[in-house]
This record gives C-alpha cells, structure tokens and sequence, in this order.
C-alpha cells in the first residue's frame, strides 16, 4: 500500500504528466501559423544561444570561417584541406552558388542551412539568413528549387521544401508544351523523396528525361527554375490527365548553402492606370503647355506686325523703293542722306 | 532511484554537456538522419533517473526544442518525447537501470519510439513510414545508443553504472 507521500508524488506525476500530454496536443491541433509564430518565438528567444551555437558548429563543419583565416595565412594548408571530402563538397556547392548569383537578375539573400536530427528534417529546414527575408519567398540551390520560407526570423527562418505534403509549384516543360502542376508523390518520404508532375494534358506526352521548370504563374516563384526531370508517367487518371514521376532536381537533405530570392523592386506604374487627381495633373499639365504654346505665337506675331510695320514705315523716310539686296534690314532706315544728296 | 541533492548537479552538467555536443558536435558529424540525437541521451538518462512527472515535463521541453528547430508538425516532438520520458522513467521500475546494457537499449528504444510517434503524429505516406521505421529510425537509434553507451561510460562513477553485462 502506498505512503500519502507516495501518494502525493504519484498523483503530481500524473498531473504533469496529464498537463504535458494536453500541452503537446494542442500545440499539434492549434492551427499551422500560430505553430510557427511560437516555434519562431522560441527560436529568436530562449533558443537564441543553441541556434547560434549551431551555426557555428555548421561553420566548423564546412570550414568556412577556418578557410577565410588559411587563406589569408596558410596557402599550402588550404590546398591540402581541399580534399577532404567534405571540404570538396562544400567547395563545388559554394563555387555553383557563385556561378548562380552571377546569373541571377533578382535580389537574393544568401543562407546556411542548419539540419536537425528530426525524422522531419527535410520537409523543414532551418536556415540561417544573412539578411532579411519574407514568407512566400522561394529557396534555390545551384541544382534548383529548394522550396519557400515558411516563416523568417531576424537572423534565421524555417523553409517549407518540396517533400512537405503541402508544397505545390506551377510548371511547365522545358519544351513548352505541358503546363501542370509539380507535388510532392504520394509514396515520398524524407531523404528518397520524389516529385510528380499532376493536372498535365492527356494528349501530350514528356520523354523521360524532359526537364520540368517553374512556370511562374502564381507569383511566388520566378519562371524557369528547374524543378526535376521526368523518371517516366506515374498513373493516367481515366484518361483525362497523365501523372508524371519526376527525379527532383534539389535535394533538401544534402543542401548546405542556398539563396532566398527577393521579390524585384518594381517600378511605379502609376502613370499607367490615372486615376482622378492623376487626370487632373495630367490636364493641368496639357493646359500649361498649351499657355506656353499660345504666349510663344503671339510673340512671333507680335514679332512679324512690328516687322511689317516697320518694312511698311520705311519708303515714307526717301524716294528709294528698292533698298540694295545685300543690305541689311535696318539699311533703309539708316541710307536716306545719299539718296538726297544723289537728288 | 530519484537522484540526490548531490548527484542532481553532476546530472545537471552531464546534460550540459549533451546539450552542446548535441548543437556543437553533431552538426560536424556525418548526415543528420542518422547522426546521434544527444538531446534524447539526455532526456533519458534524466527519465530513467528522475520521477514520472518530472521525466514527463522534461520531455516536453525537449521536444517544444526540436519542434521549434524543425517546425514540420508543431506539437508533434513535443507529444512523442513526452510520453517516451513518462514511459522510461515508469520502465526503470521494471529494469535496472544501474546496466548498461538496459541503458543502451532504452535509449535506442526511445529514439526509435520518439521518431515512430514524430512520424506518425506528423502525417505521411506509408512508404515513408516503412522507411523511417525500418531504415533511418533503427540507424539514429542503434548510432544514438552507442553515443549513450560512451557517454556514459564516460561518467560511469556518476551515474553508477554497473558494467558486469
């Protein structure tokens, strides 16, 4: 028979263990953006110091900060380090990220990616971001689309890739002619993963090894990045739509470094739809030219009568009509005396 | 066994130093599916030393950790380190847990458990499913255990480890 003590401790056990258990399940009930806000919460406070750490441990690892130091110090080191594998790994990512940003026409913000040990790392990523960045904003690699920031910190965000079951993508084929809409297959799990190409035409058909790319309809992702290639058709769906398998052309699980892409600045389009007080700029604009327009004319009418008077004064002053052609305007005004002194 | 006063605070540092070699070391290690999970070392070897209830609230702030580093499904490590804290620390009274040998198995158990519920509370195909339990979960598991097993045979006279298997 149990103490009261004992008792008391087991009924405290149960309590917590009781309030734990219903913590954690409304915390997996409570809807998806409340999650990440608290999630993003505890990263920016209390975790601040373990994300930090990590980072620097992911440094470490990639010998980024130690690569900076030997190259400035040890050259032969360097050399020597860059066949360690990892290294090597990271060189040829770092170096198709360089050969990436030299192409990129958009913004970006470049990141480090902090893999957990979760059986859920790949369908999320934390990344750490060395600018600032927003929801909806996609995640490339040199190889192609990561996936989209689900939520940003100030120095960090969580990045939903294409093996979340949520993820979707516009697409179409590299030769332009199957538009449809890339997924994650219903058989993917996190690091095997796979990628089909849904919602296609029936009457078109890909080759194996067609390539897939986003077609930017939607707006959150640019057209053009690779998406996959196409491992052969998945099912046909009564004959109305054919599903394809495609080979994906990221892998979330063996990524170290990726881009944020920006939205671009647009430029005002304002001029383009004039609303009221536009029309009325634009008016009063019209109208101030044409004051101008106006004020100019009669200048040079003014211009031209006091000419013709003047041409027109000008015989009353001698007999001479025909003043000599190579004489300048002003001449029969100023030659009366010879002609008098001619009579 | 509830742990001491005095034995409280060397637990306190052995966790210390799993937390920072679970943020510091194993990002260094091999890919991360299967590299050790140093913060489950540490929640059980609290669970398997500590009463129900507190093993249960340690398992909760560990797993509010990994759902916040890895926000898939929030709540979903949350719940699956709550209930493999509460079930350690009531398994303790069934073994010993002063061996080695059941201090490895538990732990591989656990992680095994924990990804089980992770994956399940998360919602996934059945192919993923059969491939977290039968391929990544035994490997985190069996490389997690054997971590365990260093760690404490590291700190064996702290933990009082009995090492006639």
């Amino acid at each position: 028979m149990l103490r009261a003590s004992d008792r008391t401790f087991s009924r405290r056990d149960t309590v917590s263990f009781l309030v734990c258990l219903g913590l954690s399940v409304v915390g997996l009930f409570l809807p998806s953006g409340w999650g990440a806000s608290v999630a993003a919460t505890l990263r920016d406070s209390a975790l601040t110091p373990f994300v930090w750490l990590q980072a620097r441990a992911e440094e470490g690892r990639t010998s980024r900060a130690r690569f900076r130091a030997v190259t400035a110090e040890r050259d032969s080191a360097a050399f020597a380090a860059q066949f360690l594998p990892a290294i090597a790994a990271e060189n040829r990512q770092l170096r198709s990220l360089l050969g990436l940003r030299a192409h990129l026409q958009t913004p970006y913000v470049p990141a480090e990616v902090l893999h957990q040990s979760s059986p859920t790392d790949a369908r999320m990523l934390l990344v750490r971001i060395a600018g600032p960045v927003a929801p909806f904003e996609p995640v490339v690699s040199p190889d192609g689309l990561v996936g989209v920031v689900s939520s940003a910190g100030h120095d960090q965000a969580s990045v939903m890739t294409w093996a979340h079951p949520e993820f979707r993508v516009s697409a179409y084929s590299a030769d332009g002619r199957v538009f449809g809409m890339v997924a994650p297959s219903s058989g993917s799990s996190g690091t095997d993963a796979g990628l089909e190409f849904r919602s296609t035409s029936y009457r078109d058909t890909l080759a194996s090894g067609t390539q897939i790319l986003s077609s930017g309809l939607g707006g959150v992702y640019p057209k053009g990045i690779p998406l996959g290639e196409v491992l052969g058709i998945a099912r046909e769906q009564a004959g109305w739509e054919r599903v394809y398998r495609l080979r994906p052309a990221a892998n979330p699980s063996a990524v170290t470094h990726v881009l944020i892409l920006r939205p671009p600045q647009a430029a005002s389009v304002t001029a383009a739809f004039p609303g009221d007080s536009m029309l009325a700029a634009l008016r009063a604009d019209s109208a101030r030219r044409q004051r101008l327009a106006d004020s100019l004319l009669r200048v040079r009418i003014a211009d031209s009568v006091l000419r013709a008077h003047l041409r027109d004064s000008t015989p009353a002053a001698g007999p001479v009509r025909q003043p000599p052609p190579a004489a300048p305007r002003a001449a029969p005004v100023t030659r009366p005396a010879p002609v008098d002194s001619a009579r | 066994m509830t742990v001491g006063r005095a034995s409280r605070a060397q637990l306190v540092l052995v966790l210390a130093v799993l937390a920072i070699l679970h943020f510091y070391v194993r990002p260094r290690l091999w890919d991360a599916r299967v590299s050790p999970d140093f913060l489950m070392v540490a929640l059980m070897v609290y669970a398997m030393r500590s009463r129900p209830g507190d093993a249960a609230i340690a398992g909760f702030v560990i797993g509010l950790i990994a759902d916040a580093l890895s926000p898939a499904r929030f709540g979903a490590g949350a719940l699956a380190c709550t209930l493999v804290a509460y079930a350690a620390s009531w398994g303790r009274a069934v073994f010993f847990a002063d061996n080695l040998l059941v201090n490895a198995g538990m732990i591989a158990a656990g992680v095994w458990l924990r990804n089980l519920i992770v994956v399940v509370a998360s919602g996934t195909s059945q192919a993923a499913f059969i491939a977290e339990l039968g391929i990544y979960g035994p490997l985190q598991a069996l490389i997690t255990a054997v971590a365990g097993v260093l760690i404490l045979l590291a700190f064996r006279e702290w933990f009082a480890i009995r090492l006639d298997v």
